[in-house]
């Protein structure tokens, strides 16, 4: 592979047959792009973080928001890189904070359009108290947390969504702690729009977050992925096709899952892909400039 | 464009108008692809298939596509782009 790649960097421009310039300017999706950016990406081959950064751009684009409209905000982890490769107003933040950030950023410019992109460990772990008072104040912020069940860019160690059971660098005899359910938190939290989906399903995944960027209060999606590198090498799971796989044979929709009787239900190990929650709530920074125009002596 | 294209050869993108009944034209930009075989091993009609040394895909029956569009969503690496033909 390394002697292809090698092969290929070493063509004159315009000598092949597709130069970068012009392979931007093919589709919609790639249009977004930073095109100053070194590609490819850095995620490992065959990695679902990809797959996500596409749906999200596609997600964007279907909604017809301009470049200057969005603000995507990240921490750290293999998921926060996906905001350096879009070309939209980016933060990358410390650990964990990509959410607090996030939440300066709205209440400085209602107007925009905020996503802030986080890995499982960074939403859940470093960030969890961000997230749950983020789902409490209704902030007007798209939270997508890619969960990837393993803090894959510093090794492998077990994180707050690893199935009980899984191997990890931290957790060789399999993990003892039970994993965070993170639709079920959100919707306790009170966000008021929570949906999953997987990266298999990647279309449905454009269609719940572009659902999620147009609803004005905090809305969560979780967007299920696999590290195949760790995760997969150390549980045995194979590759990334047979990970990707995997996702598409061990899910299923919440609609199927309703016609279930209840002993199958409670029998269900599967990831259930669905909307959870849909219901408005007075927006956080909507409640905020009220309150100034009531102290202020202005009319409400 | 050029009709074809291994991709490890001299040049390294692949444009291949399909022959008969094409739905779609598949675009491959290789520098950015890095073989994972997700495209391969989902495509329903296998227009795509591993070159000899297991490295990169290839483009090894354009005219079977049906623009689908599994491979373009799902190419981490956003190295595919699939145009549908009128």
């Amino acid at each position: 592979m390394d002697e292809t790649i090698l092969e290929a960097h070493s063509l004159e421009a315009g000598e092949g047959l597709i130069p970068q310039a012009n392979w931007f300017e093919l589709s919609e999706t790639l249009q977004k792009l930073r095109k100053n950016k070194k590609f490819p990406t850095i995620w490992c081959s065959g990695c679902g973080i990809g797959v996500v950064m596409g749906a999200l751009i596609r997600a964007i684009d279907h909604l017809g928001l301009d470049n200057d409209q969005v603000a995507l905000v990240a921490g750290i982890g293999c998921t926060a890189r996906m905001p350096v490769y879009m070309d939209f107003n980016t933060l990358h933040t410390t650990h964990g904070r990509a959410l607090a950030f996030a939440t300066g950023l709205k209440i400085a410019r209602p107007d925009m359009k905020v996503i802030a992109i986080m890995g499982d460990g960074d939403a859940l772990a470093i960030g969890g108290n961000h997230f749950i008072h983020a789902a409490r104040r209704n902030l007007g912020i798209t939270a997508l947390v890619v969960n990837n069940s393993i803090y894959g860019m510093t090794g492998g160690q077990y994180s707050p969504t690893t199935p009980l059971g899984g191997r990890a660098t931290t957790a060789p005899y399999g993990n003892i702690e039970p994993p965070f359910p993170i639709c079920d938190l959100a919707v306790a939290a009170g966000a008021t729009y929570v949906a999953r989906s997987t990266v298999y399903h990647a279309l449905e995944l454009d269609k719940y977050l572009a659902e999620a960027i147009s609803r004005d209060g905090f809305s969560v999606i979780e967007a299920v992925s696999y590290c195949h590198t760790t995760y997969g090498r150390l549980n045995k799971l194979g590759t990334a096709a047979d990970m990707m796989r995997s996702l598409k044979d061990n899910s299923i929709p919440q609609s199927a899952l309703d016609r279930l009787t209840p002993e199958e239900k409670a029998a269900n190990t599967k990831i259930v892909r669905g909307k959870f929650i849909d219901t408005p709530r007075p927006q956080y920074t909507q409640v905020y400039s009220n309150l100034i125009t009531r102290v202020q002596g202005g009319e409400l | 464009m050029n009709d074809i294209v291994s991709v490890s050869g001299q040049t390294h993108a692949a444009v291949l108008p399909a022959k008969k009944g094409p739905r779609a034209e598949v675009i491959m930009y290789a520098t950015w692809c890095k073989g994972c075989r997700i495209c391969v091993e989902f495509c329903p009609p296998r227009v795509l298939a591993m070159d000899e040394n297991e490295d990169h895909p290839r483009i090894v029956a354009p005219e079977k596509c049906t623009a689908c569009h599994f491979c373009d969503t799902h190419c981490p690496d956003l190295a595919i782009v699939i145009r549908k033909l009128d």
